[in-house]
C-alpha cells in the first residue's frame, strides 16, 4: 500500500492536469469553441448531469471557453499547483483537486438555472486557494494567527477580489468558485492537513463526508427540480400523478405555490420547447432545455 | 449561560450540517408520495428561512436601540468567539505533552487552568480533579475547580471548592474566589453569607462592575435597598477608559436595573 502511494506520489499530477486541459482545448477549439462542442465534449449542464451523464461534474473542469480562459486558468494552475503538490504529495493533491472540482460542480448544479452550461477549471483552482487558507490556519499558534503575516493576508485579498469579479461579471460562474473554495478549504482542514484540536475531528469528518455525498446525490438525482419533475411526468401512466408532477414542475420553475393550468402550459412552452407561449408544441420530454451560451468560470 | 443551553449551542453547527445532509433525502421521499407538497415544502422552507433571518435581524436592531444589555451582550458574545479562535493553543498542548512524561498535581493544574481558559470544560474538569486527588492542599486547584463548577451552574459543589480554597489560603491573591463564593451563597439562598463574602471582597479587592452588581442583587434580596442602589450606581458609572466586554456587560445590566427603579444612570 505504501509502495503504491509512493508510486502515485511520483506522478506530476499538476502537469497531467495541465496536459489534460490543453488536450481537451485542442480537441474542441482552443480559440473559440461553440456551445455545441463544449456540450458534446462534457461541459457541465445540470440538466444532462441529472439525466444519466454525471461524469460531466468532472469533465467540465478540463474544458475551457477560449484561449484567454484556458491561458488564465493554466497560469493559475502552474503558479499554485507545483508548490502545493510538493507540500502535500501527489495523491493528496489529486484528492484535493478532484474534491474541489466536484464541490464547484455540485454547487453549480444546485444553484444555477438548469439551462446554464458551465466549463472551466476555476472551481478546482479556488479549491487550491481554499486549501492554502486552511493550511495557514492549521499551521499557526491559533486559527487566526496567519493574519499577522503579509503573504496570507494578500492571499485572502486575492480571493476576495476574484469573488467580487465573479459577482460583477455576468459570464463568470461564481457558484463554481464558491463551491470549489469551500470544498478545498474543508477537505484540507479536516483530512489533508487537519487542524490540531484537543477534541476529535471525527464527528465533523463524518458529517462533511455525508454532506458531500448527499449533495452529490442531489445533483445527480435532484429531488424537486422543474426539469426532472417534468421528465418524470412522462414516465408514469397514472394521470393524477402526471398532473401533480407537471404542476410541481411549474411551481418549482416559477418559485410560487399557486400555479394555474396556464402557468403549466407556459412552463412547457418556454422551458421545454424554448418557444413563446401559444406556439405549436411538439412533445419531446427528453429534449434538453434551450438556454444561452455556456457560462464560464474565469 | 445555562450549561444545557451552552451544550446545545455548541452542537448546533454540527446539527445544521446534518440537517443539510438529510434535507435532500427528505424532499426526495416527500416527492415520491406528493410532488406538489415537496415543492411547497421547499418554497415554504425558503420563505420561513428568509423571514426568520430578517426577523431576527430586526429584533436584534430594535433590542440594541432600546435595551442597553443587548449591544453589550453582542459584544461579549463576539469577544468570547474571538477568544475561542485566537487563544494560543501551544501552551495547552505543551502542558499536555509534559504531563505525559511525568504526572504531578502542578502539571495537572496547569493543564486544567489552560483548558478552562480555552473553554474546554470536560478536559479542564478531568485534570483539576486529578490535581486535587494527587495533592489536595493546592488552593489554586480548588479555586479553578470552583470556577469551573460555577460555570456549569453546580453551585453547591462550586461553593465547597471555593470555600476550601479560601480555607487553604486565606490571604490568597485571587479575588475571584471570594467573589464567586459569595455569588454561590446568594444563588443557594444564603444571603447573609453572600453579603459577608461580597463585602469582604469589596474591602480587600476594591471590586469591579460585576462584583458590585452581584453585591447589589444580594443587598436587595436582604432588604438593604439604599445600599443596593449605591452599589448599582457604582456598577453603572460611565468609564473614561474602554471597558472589557465582560465589565461592559455587567455595567449595561446595572444600568437597566437602575432604570427599573427610576434611579437613572
Amino acid at each position: 500500500m505504501t509502495d503504491l502511494r509512493q508510486q502515485i506520489d511520483d506522478i506530476p499530477v499538476t502537469l497531467v492536469i495541465l496536459v489534460g486541459c490543453i488536450t481537451m482545448a485542442m480537441l474542441t477549439d482552443p480559440f473559440s469553441p461553440t456551445s455545441q462542442q463544449l456540450r458534446e465534449w462534457g461541459g457541465l449542464s445540470p440538466y444532462l448531469a441529472a439525466n444519466g451523464e454525471p461524469w460531466r461534474l468532472l469533465s467540465s473542469g478540463f474544458l475551457h471557453g477560449g484561449l484567454v480562459h484556458i491561458a488564465f486558468n493554466m497560469s493559475a494552475l502552474m503558479s499554485l499547483g507545483p508548490a502545493l503538490e510538493r507540500a502535500l504529495g501527489s495523491l493528496r493533491f489529486l484528492l484535493l483537486y478532484t474534491v474541489s472540482l466536484l464541490g464547484g460542480s455540485i454547487v453549480v448544479c444546485l444553484s444555477t438555472p438548469v439551462d446554464q452550461p458551465v466549463v472551466g477549471a476555476s472551481g478546482a483552482l479556488f479549491g487550491l486557494l481554499g486549501a492554502l487558507v486552511a493550511m495557514n490556519m492549521a499551521a499557526g499558534r491559533h486559527m487566526l494567527s496567519f493574519l499577522d503575516y503579509e503573504g496570507p493576508r494578500r492571499l485572502l485579498g486575492m480571493i476576495g477580489i476574484y469573488l467580487l469579479l465573479g459577482f460583477l461579471l455576468p459570464f463568470i460562474s461564481n457558484e463554481a468558485h464558491i463551491g470549489g473554495l469551500l470544498a478545498g478549504f474543508f477537505v484540507t482542514l479536516l483530512w489533508i492537513r487537519p487542524v490540531r484540536t484537543l477534541t476529535s475531528l471525527r464527528p465533523w469528518r463524518v458529517a462533511f463526508a455525508a454532506l458531500l455525498a448527499s449533495l452529490l446525490l442531489a445533483s445527480i438525482y435532484p429531488p424537486v427540480r422543474s426539469d426532472t419533475l417534468w421528465a418524470a411526468s412522462f414516465q408514469t401512466t397514472d394521470l393524477r400523478r402526471q398532473n401533480a408532477l407537471r404542476r410541481a414542475a411549474a411551481m418549482s420553475y416559477f418559485r410560487r405555490a399557486d400555479v394555474t393550468a396556464a402557468d403549466v402550459e407556459a412552463f412547457y412552452q418556454v422551458f421545454i420547447l424554448g418557444k413563446e407561449p401559444g406556439s405549436e408544441p411538439t412533445i419531446d420530454p427528453t429534449r434538453e432545455p434551450v438556454g444561452p451560451a455556456p457560462k464560464r468560470p474565469k | 449561560m445555562n450549561p444545557t443551553a451552552a451544550r446545545v449551542l455548541r452542537k448546533l453547527p454540527l446539527a445544521i450540517v446534518w440537517l443539510a445532509v438529510v434535507w435532500p433525502f427528505a424532499l426526495w421521499l416527500l416527492c415520491r408520495s406528493d410532488p406538489e407538497l415537496a415543492v411547497r415544502t421547499l418554497l415554504a422552507a425558503k420563505r420561513i428561512g428568509t423571514q426568520t433571518g430578517l426577523g431576527l435581524l430586526a429584533v436584534t436592531l430594535v433590542l440594541c436601540l432600546l435595551y442597553p444589555p443587548a449591544p453589550a451582550g453582542i459584544r461579549l458574545l463576539w469577544s468570547r468567539m474571538l477568544l475561542a479562535v485566537t487563544s494560543d493553543r501551544a501552551p495547552l498542548t505543551r502542558a499536555i505533552a509534559e504531563l505525559e512524561h511525568f504526572e504531578s498535581a502542578a502539571r495537572h493544574l496547569e493543564v486544567g487552568r489552560l483548558a478552562l481558559v480555552r473553554n474546554q470544560v470536560p478536559l479542564a474538569e478531568h485534570h483539576l480533579v486529578r490535581a486535587i486527588e494527587l495533592d489536595d492542599s493546592i488552593a489554586n486547584a480548588h479555586h479553578q475547580l470552583g470556577l469551573l463548577r460555577f460555570r456549569l451552574t453546580r453551585y453547591q459543589e462550586a461553593a465547597v471548592s471555593l470555600l476550601t480554597a479560601l480555607r487553604l489560603d486565606p490571604d490568597h491573591a485571587f479575588g475571584d474566589t471570594l467573589l464567586h463564593a459569595g455569588r454561590c451563597a446568594f444563588l443557594l439562598g444564603d444571603t447573609a453569607t453572600a453579603t459577608r463574602l461580597l463585602r469582604d471582597h469589596e474591602r480587600r479587592h476594591g471590586g469591579s462592575r460585576k462584583s458590585h452588581l452581584w453585591l447589589a442583587e444580594t443587598l436587595q434580596a436582604s432588604g438593604e435597598t439604599t445600599a443596593a442602589t449605591a452599589a448599582l450606581r457604582y456598577a453603572a458609572e460611565p468609564s473614561k477608559q474602554r471597558l472589557t466586554a465582560e465589565e461592559n456587560w455587567f455595567r449595561a445590566k446595572a444600568r437597566a436595573k437602575l432604570w427599573g427603579r427610576r434611579g437613572g444612570a
